[in-house]
C-alpha cells in the first residue's frame, strides 16, 4: 500500500482518482494546484503523487520539476487530458515517471502505479 | 494552388453584398424589412453541407452559374415563409399552390441575380445563370446534387437572413465549382504575403475531424457511450459576425485559452438539457436535485478540459509543438455572450477569423456538444505554413516510447 497525494485542478476528477485508489492506497492528500501539491509533498513525503499537468497558479510539470529537485527520489506520474507528444518529453525532463492520459479505465491506473511504485 | 487572406476577405465580402442586394430586392417587393445575419466561406465535407438545415421541409429555388465563376445557387426558405411571402405579394396567393410557386420561382430570380451580378462587377467579366428552377425538398436536399462531386471538401458560401419583426429566416447557399472557384482565389492571392496553400487548409481541415472524433471517443470513453463526430468545418468571416456563428439559446460549457503556434480560444458548449443528461452519465451516482447542480458543473469542467485535450493534442503533435491550454473556465450563458468577449479580444489584432466548429452527438442519449475554435488568424496562417501534409495522420503521441 503506497501513500498518494493527488494533485488535480478537477473535483470531479480528485473524486474519481479516490475512489479508484483508497481500496488499495492511503490518500494522504488532495491538492489543486501545483504550489500547494510542492507545499503538501514537503509535508507528507507521500511514496506518490499522481500529478495533473494543466492547473491554475502553477502547472503539474513545474511541480514535478520543483519536487525531482527537492528530492530526486519521489515518484510523480503524470495524470492528465494533455496526449501531446512535446509535453510527455516535458514531463520526462522534469523527471516524472509514468504518464496516464484522461480518460483512462482503472486497470491502466493500477498498472502505471504497479510500475512505478511495486507493491 | 494557394488563398491569401485578403481574397478570401474580399470574396466574403463580395458574397455578403450579394446577399444584402438580394434581401434588399425580396424587402423592396414584400414591404418587409429584412437583414443579411451572417455570411461565411466554409471549407466543409461534402457530406455535411446543409447540416444546419436539419431534416425541415425547405422550398426553394435553384440556379445553375457559369463564365468567370461557376457553380450553382440555392435559396431556401422553410414553408411556412413562403406562403407569407406569397401573401405579402399577393393577397390570397398561398392558398393557391400554382401562385405560390410562380411567386417564390420569380422573387428568386430577380435576388439571385442581384446575388450573381456583383461578382460579376468585381470580376470585370461576365456571369450567366440559367432559368429558375422551383424545388420543395427536406432538409440539406434542398441542395443541388452537384454537391455530391467528387471531392471530399468544398467550399461553401453561406448567408442568413432574417427578417425583422417576422419569424422568417432564408439562406442562400452559393456552391462553386471547386476547380473554378480555387482558380479565382489562386489568381487573386498575393503570393509574396500570406497566401496558404489549399491543400494545408484541407488538411487542416481533416486533422480538424479527427481531433473532433478524439474529443468525442474521450467524452464516449467517460459517459459509456458511443459518440461520433458529425459536423467539422472551416469557415472564415468577418471578426464582428463571430458571435453570430452560435446560436442564441442557452449553453453550459467550457472555455479555454490556449498557446502556442496557433493561439486562441476553444469552447465545448452543450444546450442546457444535454449537459445534465452527460454529466449524470459520467456520476457514480445520481444527483439529489435536479436541474443543473454544482455536482454537473463541475463534471462538465473536467469533461471540456479532456475534450480540449482531444481537439487540441492533434495538431500539437503534426505541427511537432506544444500548444498550452488555462485551466477550464466554466460558462454558462447564452451562446452570442459566450463568445462576444472572446471576438472582441481577437478583433484587437485581426479584421477577419478563421472558425472551426465541429459537432457530435449520439443515439444512445439526448445529447449534442459543439466546438468552437477561434484561433489567431496570422498565428494559424502561420502553422499552416509550417504543416507538414505528409504528417497529417501523426496526430497520436506514444506515451509508451517516451516512458
Amino acid at each position: 500500500m503506497a501513500d498518494v497525494l493527488i494533485a488535480d485542478d478537477s473535483e470531479f476528477m480528485r473524486n474519481l482518482l479516490r475512489e479508484i485508489l483508497e481500496e488499495n492506497h492511503e490518500i494522504v492528500g488532495e491538492v489543486e494546484n501545483g504550489v500547494e501539491a510542492v507545499e503538501v509533498f514537503k509535508e507528507q513525503e507521500p511514496d506518490l503523487v499522481m500529478m495533473d499537468i494543466v492547473m491554475p497558479i502553477r502547472d503539474g510539470i513545474e511541480a514535478t520539476d520543483e519536487i525531482k529537485t527537492e528530492n530526486p527520489g519521489a515518484h510523480v506520474i503524470m495524470c492528465t487530458s494533455v496526449g501531446q507528444e512535446e509535453k510527455m518529453k516535458e514531463a520526462v525532463k522534469a523527471g516524472a515517471d509514468g504518464y496516464i492520459t484522461k480518460p483512462f479505465q482503472k486497470p491502466s491506473v493500477m498498472e502505471a502505479i504497479q510500475d512505478v511504485v511495486p507493491s | 494552388m494557394k488563398v491569401d487572406v485578403q481574397s478570401l476577405g474580399t470574396f466574403n465580402q463580395l458574397a455578403h453584398e450579394g446577399a444584402q442586394e438580394a434581401t434588399g430586392s425580396l424587402a423592396q417587393m414584400t414591404g418587409m424589412d429584412a437583414e443579411v445575419d451572417v455570411t461565411k466561406i466554409s471549407l466543409v465535407d461534402r457530406q455535411d453541407v446543409g447540416e444546419e438545415l436539419g431534416s425541415d421541409a425547405f422550398v426553394g429555388v435553384q440556379f445553375g452559374f457559369e463564365g468567370a465563376l461557376a457553380g450553382e445557387t440555392v435559396l431556401a426558405f422553410d414553408e411556412a415563409s413562403r406562403d407569407t411571402i406569397t401573401e405579402a405579394l399577393v393577397p390570397g396567393g398561398a392558398a393557391d399552390e400554382a401562385m405560390a410557386q410562380s411567386s417564390v420561382e420569380e422573387i428568386g430570380n430577380i435576388m439571385m441575380s442581384g446575388f450573381i451580378d456583383g461578382w460579376a462587377d468585381y470580376l470585370g467579366a461576365t456571369i450567366d445563370h440559367s432559368p429558375p428552377q422551383y424545388i420543395e425538398r427536406e432538409g440539406a436536399d434542398i441542395l443541388p446534387a452537384s454537391v455530391a462531386g467528387e471531392r471530399d471538401q468544398i467550399f461553401v458560401f453561406r448567408s442568413q437572413v432574417e427578417w425583422v419583426e417576422e419569424t422568417i429566416r432564408f439562406y442562400i447557399y452559393m456552391l462553386p465549382e471547386y476547380d473554378s472557384l480555387t482558380g479565382l482565389l489562386g489568381e487573386h492571392a498575393d503570393a509574396e504575403s500570406d497566401a496558404i496553400p489549399i491543400e494545408k487548409l484541407e488538411t487542416f481541415n481533416r486533422m480538424t475531424r479527427s481531433g473532433t472524433q478524439k474529443a468525442a471517443d474521450n467524452l464516449g470513453m467517460m459517459a459509456g457511450l458511443d459518440v461520433s463526430a458529425e459536423v467539422t468545418q472551416i469557415s472564415f468571416a468577418p471578426i464582428e459576425d463571430v458571435p453570430k456563428q452560435i446560436g442564441n439559446e442557452t449553453y453550459v460549457g467550457t472555455v479555454v485559452e490556449f498557446t502556442g503556434l496557433p493561439s486562441g480560444y476553444l469552447l465545448v458548449l452543450f444546450d442546457e438539457q444535454s449537459a445534465i443528461n452527460v454529466a449524470e452519465a459520467l456520476m457514480p451516482v445520481d444527483p439529489q436535485e435536479e436541474g443543473l447542480t454544482e455536482q454537473h458543473e463541475a463534471a462538465i469542467e473536467e469533461l471540456g478540459n479532456i475534450m480540449t485535450s482531444g481537439f487540441v493534442d492533434g495538431w500539437a503533435n503534426v505541427l511537432q509543438q506544444s500548444v498550452d491550454h488555462t485551466p477550464p473556465k466554466l460558462v454558462h450563458d447564452m451562446g452570442q455572450a459566450i463568445i462576444d468577449p472572446l471576438a472582441a479580444q481577437l478583433g484587437q489584432h485581426q479584421r477577419h477569423a478563421f472558425i472551426i466548429d465541429s459537432k457530435m452527438q449520439t443515439d444512445g442519449l439526448a445529447f449534442e456538444s459543439e466546438i468552437h475554435a477561434l484561433p489567431n488568424e496570422a498565428e494559424l496562417r502561420e502553422a499552416l505554413q509550417e504543416l507538414q501534409v505528409d504528417r497529417a495522420d501523426q496526430t497520436e503521441a506514444d506515451v509508451e516510447q517516451i516512458f
